[in-house]
């Protein structure tokens, strides 16, 4: 069911700036107007309500990492909310003012955002987009783990199918922070696996990961 | 004269007619021919030397000196010819002695010659290079007659069979020996070592190794030293009675290396005789020899020490894994103390304090020590045990030496701040239970300490010190000031310093009414004076001395805890107590209220409680009663706190946890200063330099810095190199 919309629509505001051509300006419009549909009217953010909505009409599940993707390009700050100007920059970035526009631009978003150099964003992006608070800054196991199939589960499965199974196991840390998240995109990219002959426990690997080595070995 | 034409005058010079005697060289010849004859004849006291001298010397003079050479030559040669007959001729051991009459014959011919021939000696012979009259007459004697075919052979097997019979106990004739090598030398440096060195040194190695294998057959190991030392020394003294002293150093290497490095490994390694068992038998004689001895043998003492360190090594660990031996840290200590002091005087005595195996000791004592931690907690009690009241040696001089060498093991300790961390309680015990028998033993203990560690190490165990002296002085101050007390019981107060003294949770108590009259007034004292301050009352670190009269009449002094005393006194008011009773009223904590009633009841001579039932254990019904039938000997009774004891399991996990987590700190600290100073520095390096620097305490486990590396990084102290994955950055 549509919501009804209680912000106006901009499209005056748009005929008012000069420069967009009114092809860009009706994209704007039906951009925002995309938003008004799944916006909470009292906050005018989407809620996860709002965003529960938009995947189910993107046929996409909403613990999909293209959601997350899609977070990424548009720069949002706090899990579960989009605000308007995220959306229009995401939209805008994929030129997409509609539904069915959206659905088509994932599989490009998806290229893009696994590119290296993008990659290399992305993923403390994913991090930080987990923080549930403020001041956090690590995130317990259990999330972690969720993170970390959904972020590199495709890309490394058998690394990441193992590092589930270690920090599951292990007790002695129950956080994990920036810093060893960091640690476990380089490990999937440099050290191979499953031999694991060129880790060096000397160099400055974090802890848990020569841990996870020494688990791994010991097998 | 007719006149004629003019002539210049011309002065002729003078023509001497020389008449060309066609036979002046043959004449001259045999004059000089017949006096050679006579010299050698020993008939040389008729002969005219100026008339030779001169015939010589008209003859080289004539040009004649190439076939006077030549004569010459020939003529010494054939009276060298006759004398080699003579020798070839001599028997047995007269065969030197002839030889030695005939070389001195030919010595003096020679002199003689080469005064009468001096003038072709400095002439003639020079222009010509030609070897010189003397040498000539030494070359002719070496080629006729030392290198002739039946003579060489003979004087070789000579001299080696004397040799040899000297080495088997013979007693031979020296002075020939002498007189014949000094030949040879004469002869040329050559000549003495071809024709006697080289073949004498072989034959000494064969025999050498012969006998070298034969000793160590049958001999034990300081026996055979003893051999081998005999046989150098008396290798040395024939050298300096009959040889050229050049040929010292080669034979003693013959010796060595026959007798002494091609046998070491089996000489020092041998059961039973070894080196390992002169250790353990402290045969000083033996190994002051084996030390010099093999002083000359290539890795010879290298060998030594590392045998030795691996056995003290294995000795050390066996002592310190031994669990009878951990039973009494003190034995256990002074264990150690006798065996450095052992090995001290091995090294002084018999390696005549040779710095490299000093060091190896060391680096063994280090070893074995730290391979058992709980070596810090028996050292300390061991000092403990020192400096406590009644301890044996009663002058300070023996304290101070005892001190000195616990020191000395101290030094090898890695884990040197858990050491610190048990002195303090220990020492705390002995300060507050004024057990520490001498003022002055405690302080040289700190300042060793201190000279050892630095001034932080030992300024919070100054502190102690400083504390109970300022307490003795607010106690007096406190009953100065006071007048109102009456019957109250006297108190003596010991004020600590929080984070001086080892911390010890303490639940409070409940006092007797009278004690905690006094004391609640001397706080009232003691904060009316310090402002801002707060006393907190340790009652489980107290003592009391009770007056008792018991129902037998018998009237003691009780020196008790003063959970004790809360106890005893209970027994004022009523006669029976249940277990229950006590503790509701005394709210002494159920551990040590338990352990409080077994010393007051169930000790044999100290039990001036009874219980019902006798049993061991102390469940909540038991009931207590005062001993009326309590009997001592001493009017004064001890139920005090029992001499400090080493920790139960439980303790020693904890004190390690306190340990460990005063480490982290100390870790951080170390890795921020070196960073700060650095600002880039790579993982390695990080962990080098933090062991450097807390090694004079502790021993840092890499993997604790690692993870201590970690949370400076959370905390945004330090960041990782972007680029560069081993390095880690600073940031200010």
């Amino acid at each position: 069911m549509r919501r009804s919309s209680k912000k106006s629509s901009s499209s005056s505001a748009a005929a008012a700036t000069a420069g967009p051509t009114r092809g860009v300006s009706k994209e704007i419009e039906r951009i925002d107007q995309l938003f008004c549909t799944y916006a909470d009217s009292s906050s005018s953010v989407i809620d996860p309500e709002g965003i529960e909505m938009l995947c189910s009409h993107l046929e996409v599940p909403h613990t999909d990492v293209r959601i997350l993707m899609l977070a990424w390009k548009m720069g949002c700050e706090k899990q579960g909310y989009f605000t308007l100007d995220e959306w229009r920059t995401g939209l805008k970035a994929l030129r997409a003012d509609s539904i069915s526009k959206l659905k088509k631009a994932f599989p490009e978003l998806v290229q893009e955002v696994t590119r290296p150099s993008n990659f290399q964003d992305f993923y403390p992006y994913a991090f930080r987009y987990c923080l549930t608070e403020d001041k956090k800054k690590c995130i317990e196991i259990p999330v972690a783990c969720e993170l970390l199939n959904l972020v590199l589960g495709l890309q490394f499965h058998p690394q990441v199918d193992k590092l589930i199974n270690y920090l599951k196991y292990q007790n002695e840390y129950k956080v994990i922070n920036m810093d060893q998240w960091m640690g476990f995109l380089r490990f999937c990219n440099e050290i191979n696996f499953p031999s694991l002959d060129n880790y060096d426990s000397d160099l400055a690997w974090p802890l848990i990961l020569d841990n996870f080595v020494e688990w791994l070995r010991e097998k | 004269m007719s006149s004629q034409k003019k002539r210049s005058s011309r002065i002729e010079p003078f023509r001497h007619r020389v008449e060309t005697d066609p036979n002046f060289f043959e004449k001259a010849w045999r004059k000089l021919e017949d006096a050679i004859g006579e010299i050698y004849n020993h008939n040389a006291s008729g002969l005219s030397f100026e008339e030779l001298y001169r015939t010589a010397y008209n003859m080289v003079l004539h040009k004649h000196g190439p076939k006077l050479y030549d004569k010459l030559t020939e003529n010494m040669k054939g009276h060298l010819q006759e004398m080699r007959t003579s020798i070839e001729a001599a028997q047995g051991g007269l065969f030197l002695e002839e030889l030695q009459r005939k070389w001195d014959d030919h010595n003096k011919a020679l002199q003689m010659i080469r005064d009468i021939l001096m003038y072709m000696d400095r002439t003639f012979i020079p222009t010509n290079k030609k070897t010189g009259v003397f040498d000539l007459g030494l070359e002719l004697w070496r080629d006729t007659i030392v290198r002739s075919a039946k003579i060489h052979g003979r004087l070789l097997d000579t001299l080696l069979d004397l040799i040899h019979r000297e080495r088997m106990g013979e007693v031979i004739n020296r002075s020939l020996m002498r007189s014949t090598t000094k030949m040879l030398m004469d002869l040329g440096s050559s000549v003495y070592q071809d024709d006697f060195e080289r073949p004498f040194l072989e034959v000494s190695a064969s025999f050498y190794s012969g006998e070298s294998q034969r000793f160590i057959e049958c001999c034990a190991c300081g026996e055979y030293l003893k051999k081998a030392q005999q046989r150098l020394d008396e290798e040395a003294e024939r050298v300096s009675q009959y040889m050229d002293a050049k040929t010292d150093e080669k034979i003693t290497a013959v010796v060595v290396k026959e007798m002494l490095a091609n046998h070491m490994q089996r000489l020092i390694l041998m059961d039973n005789s070894g080196l390992v068992n002169m250790l353990v038998e402290d045969r000083f004689e033996d190994l002051t020899r084996m030390y010099s001895l093999f002083q000359r043998v290539h890795d010879g003492h290298s060998t030594i020490k590392s045998v030795m360190t691996s056995h003290v090594k294995e000795t050390g660990r066996n002592m310190v894994t031994d669990p009878e031996r951990l039973k009494d840290p003190v034995d256990f200590v002074q264990k150690l103390l006798n065996e450095k002091d052992k090995y001290d005087s091995i090294v002084t005595t018999s390696f005549s304090n040779d710095k490299s195996f000093q060091n190896a000791l060391n680096s063994s004592f280090e070893y074995f020590i730290n391979l058992n931690n709980r070596c810090p907690e028996f050292i300390s009690l061991y000092v403990d045990d020192k400096l406590r009241k009644g301890m044996k040696e009663a002058n300070e001089e023996a304290v101070e030496t005892v001190l000195d060498k616990v020191m000395m093991l101290f030094r090898y300790l890695q884990e040197k701040d858990l050491f610190e961390k048990y002195y303090k309680q220990h020492l705390a015990k002995r300060l507050l239970s004024g057990k520490a028998a001498s003022d002055d033993s405690e302080r040289s203990m700190l300042v060793k300490l201190k000279t050892e560690c630095g001034y932080q190490f030992t300024s919070k165990l100054e502190g102690m010190f400083t504390d109970l002296k300022t307490s003795q002085d607010t106690t007096q101050g406190f009953y100065a000031a006071s007048s109102d007390l009456g019957d109250a019981p006297t108190i003596s107060v010991q004020i600590l310093t929080t984070g001086s003294w080892p911390t010890q949770p303490c639940s409070p108590c409940s006092l007797p009414p009278e004690i905690l009259g006094v004391s609640e007034m001397f706080r009232g004292y003691y904060l009316g004076t310090h402002n801002g301050r707060r006393l907190t009352w340790q009652t489980n670190m107290g003592t009391a001395d009770i007056k008792a009269v018991f129902g037998n009449g018998s009237k003691h002094e009780l020196n008790v805890s003063t959970y004790q005393m809360c106890v005893l006194m209970l027994f004022n008011l009523v006669d029976c107590l249940t277990y229950r009773d006590i503790e509701q009223t005394t709210a002494i904590p159920a551990v040590d209220l338990k352990r409080c009633l077994q010393s007051l009841a169930l000790v044999k001579g100290k039990n001036v409680l009874r219980k019902e039932p006798m049993s061991r254990d102390i469940s909540d019904n038991d009931n207590f009663y005062v001993n009326d039938k309590f009997t001592s000997k001493l009017f004064k009774v001890k139920i005090g706190t029992v001499a400090t004891q080493k920790e139960s399991e439980p303790e020693k996990m904890e004190t390690r946890q306190r340990v460990e987590e005063d480490r982290k700190p100390q870790i951080e600290a170390a890795i921020v200063r070196i960073m700060k100073s650095r600002r880039v520095l790579d993982h390695n390096s990080i962990v080098t330099e933090v062991t450097k620097q807390l090694q004079p305490r502790f021993m840092p486990n890499p993997v604790v810095i690692k993870k201590r590396i970690e949370s400076l990084i959370e905390r945004e102290f330090l960041e990782r190199d972007k680029n560069d994955r081993k390095l880690y950055l600073y940031l200010a």
